[in-house]
């Protein structure tokens, strides 16, 4: 009927620890290759050619390159645009995202699935496709600013997709999906009946809203938060065919001194780095604050 | 089973033989944009002619010279194709070899190279062309200074001279069309009062943009304009200024250690015969070799008085000076919002 477990000794304890540690290690282990192969090692050429001036190749080890970045008005610039565009974006989508990721694991309704698929679509194109998809909704000729035309006389709105609200539209077009599937897989874990509770003591919707479903989702938004605005600070296809006058973005300009000449690898680098940096700075920081939130409530 | 074997060897056999065939008939040119000086048509009938696969390359002169600079190693591709002052600078950087292509007696003295590192293939003129239908009823501006007319606000494009070769024809070339100096003030005088009137600087190429409508004023080559209105039918006129224009050749070179070189070299033979000539001819853009047009083709070109005050620029001299003039154009029309 009943038998007893065998009796804990301390050589089995151990290597049960023990395997316990090997086996997850080996599973990782085609994973640590790929990041030495693919992170650590690319990292680390970068650096080194961020310290080293492309004009003189031999030459010593110097941080001209990251001050250049730091003086120079239009790279300063193109930092500080990307991180304005980047925080606009990631605040947007993850405030509209609430309302359809909610729906999603709240309710059951007919064609879930394929608005699910359809969302996912924006996600799959290239920026350059989205700028182009802008180009033919906001351009000078857009489809809205002509429909605007023909009801109210005058071609209202057109040409936004070649200035800073036509950038951010077309972010927060590839982000908003984005930024839902993330809070939606977080939602899926919050249990129900806590709000079920919390209506059964007459709290009304709102109440419930504010007082039990947003301090147990915050650290959720500020994931998502996170993941949008990574995501943003790394991407400029949609830029390069909507050629914003006068506005650049630090990616774009990394690929400006690669492609333009005269380039300047040790300028690029300086900046791939300054751009990684604060996204994990971000990304990290977020995430740790994410953490504390969620432990204070749990 | 063991049929079941031989068929995987023979489909393995086949798909490997197909590759190698197929490796063969194919020559990569960087710069070979479909819609510019109609690559798409020219390389289709090299294609239909010999089988010889010509891609499309998206690639403008200075971004084309940066790949290969970087490819200087182990080179991709067998020949480029530039606005005349980048390829004379990617040639003076070592970037091509010495090729003399068929027919290369034909090409004018100050069109090539003379160990043949580059040889111009056509020549086009810097134009503005219209989409009238898209001007609303706003006149057509006949010169660079009406472009300066606040009406066109927000509807002029010109390509980014950084990435684009007759983007970089035009800003460094206007100077000298306005009789301007050689610190190129007048020029770029010009260009920040034009500001005021450019919707983008476009870094890819927009022609299908202007056929739509979307771009009411480009400033780009002649030729492409012709080719909008003749041959894709589209409401395009081709204005050349009445201050005159830029005269540009347009200009090739073979790659050094191009992997196809053999190909290549046919290929480059074949791009100055009179039929290939004739092709271009035919897509508006100035062959380099005179061939014989119909009259009914030549009518459709501008007269030859519309060229009279055409500016030919030196391309030792643009060359040494190009990478200067974009950092310029950045730092005074591009930079600050």
């Amino acid at each position: 009927m009943f038998t007893p477990n065998p009796p804990i000794t301390a050589s089995s304890l151990n290597s049960f620890r023990e395997r316990r540690q090997l086996a997850p290690l080996l599973l990782c282990l085609p994973l640590l290759l790929l990041l030495l192969v693919l992170l650590v090692w690319p990292l680390a050429h970068l650096f080194q050619q961020s310290l080293l001036l492309t004009n003189v190749p031999a030459g010593r080890i110097t941080l001209r390159n990251y001050l250049e970045v730091a003086a120079v008005p239009r790279y300063r610039h193109a930092l500080f645009w990307s991180l304005e565009l980047s925080f606009a974006v990631a605040s947007a989508s993850t405030l509209i995202c609430l309302a359809p990721a909610w729906l999603f694991t709240r309710y059951q309704f007919r064609g879930k699935l394929i608005i699910r698929g359809i969302l996912s679509l924006p996600m799959t194109f290239a920026g350059m496709i989205v700028g182009f998809l802008m180009v033919i909704l906001l351009g000078r000729t857009g489809f809205i600013p002509q429909i605007l035309e023909r009801m109210t006389g005058s071609p209202l709105l057109s040409g936004v997709s070649y200035q800073f609200p036509g950038l951010i539209l077309a972010y927060l077009y590839f982000e908003i999906p984005r930024a839902t599937l993330t809070l939606e897989s977080a939602l899926s874990k919050l249990d129900s009946r806590l709000e079920q509770a919390a209506r059964s003591l007459g709290a009304n919707r709102w109440q419930v809203f504010r007082l039990v479903v947003l301090p147990a989702i915050w650290p959720a938004l500020i994931s998502t938060f996170a993941v949008t605005f990574s995501v943003s600070l790394g991407s400029f296809g949609v830029l390069l065919v909507l050629s914003i006058r006068r506005f650049t973005l630090l990616p774009l300009e990394i690929f400006t001194q690669y492609i333009v000449p005269p380039t300047d690898q040790g300028i690029a680098a300086a900046m791939s780095l300054t751009l990684l940096t604060v996204a994990f700075v971000t990304g990290y920081g977020l995430r740790r604050v994410a953490r504390r939130i969620g432990v204070t409530h749990a | 089973m063991k049929t079941n074997r031989i068929m995987v060897l023979a489909v393995a056999l086949l798909a490997i033989t197909v590759s190698l065939v197929f490796a063969e008939q194919i020559v990569i040119q960087y710069d070979c944009i479909p819609n510019y000086a109609n690559w798409g048509g020219v390389t289709k009938a090299y294609q239909e002619k010999t089988g010889v696969q010509i891609p499309p390359d998206m690639k403008g002169s200075s971004a084309a010279m940066t790949a290969l600079e970087a490819e200087e190693k182990s080179p991709k591709a067998d020949c480029a194709y530039y606005s005349g002052a980048i390829g004379f600078q990617a040639a003076s950087k070592g970037l091509h070899e010495p090729y003399k292509p068929k027919g290369w007696e034909r090409i004018p003295a100050d069109l090539k190279d003379p160990n043949g590192t580059w040889w111009t293939v056509h020549l086009a003129h810097v134009a503005i062309l219209v989409n009238t239908s898209a001007l609303k009823g706003k006149p057509v501006p006949r010169s660079f200074d009406d472009l300066l007319n606040p009406i066109y606000k927000g509807m002029i494009v010109y390509d980014d001279p950084r990435i684009q070769g007759t983007g970089f024809t035009f800003v460094s070339g206007i100077n000298a069309v306005l009789g301007g100096g050689n610190n190129l003030k007048v020029g770029f005088d010009y260009l920040k009062k034009l500001d005021a009137n450019i919707l983008k600087y476009a870094k890819e190429n927009s022609y299908n943009e202007l056929l739509r409508g979307e771009i009411p004023i480009w400033i780009n080559a002649d030729g492409n304009g012709l080719k909008a209105k003749n041959v894709d039918k589209a409401p395009i006129e081709t204005v050349i200024p009445a201050e005159g224009t830029i005269t540009m050749p347009l200009v090739m070179g073979l790659v050094k250690g191009a992997p196809h070189k053999e190909e290549t070299k046919k290929y480059m033979d074949w791009l100055l015969t009179d039929e290939a000539q004739q092709l271009m001819a035919e897509s508006y853009f100035q062959p380099v070799i005179p061939v014989k047009l119909e009259s009914s083709l030549q009518a459709k070109f501008p007269p030859e008085s519309a060229y009279a005050k055409a500016k030919v620029l030196p391309l030792d001299q643009l060359a040494a000076q190009a990478d200067s003039i974009k950092k310029r154009w950045e730092l005074e029309i591009e930079s600050g919002r």
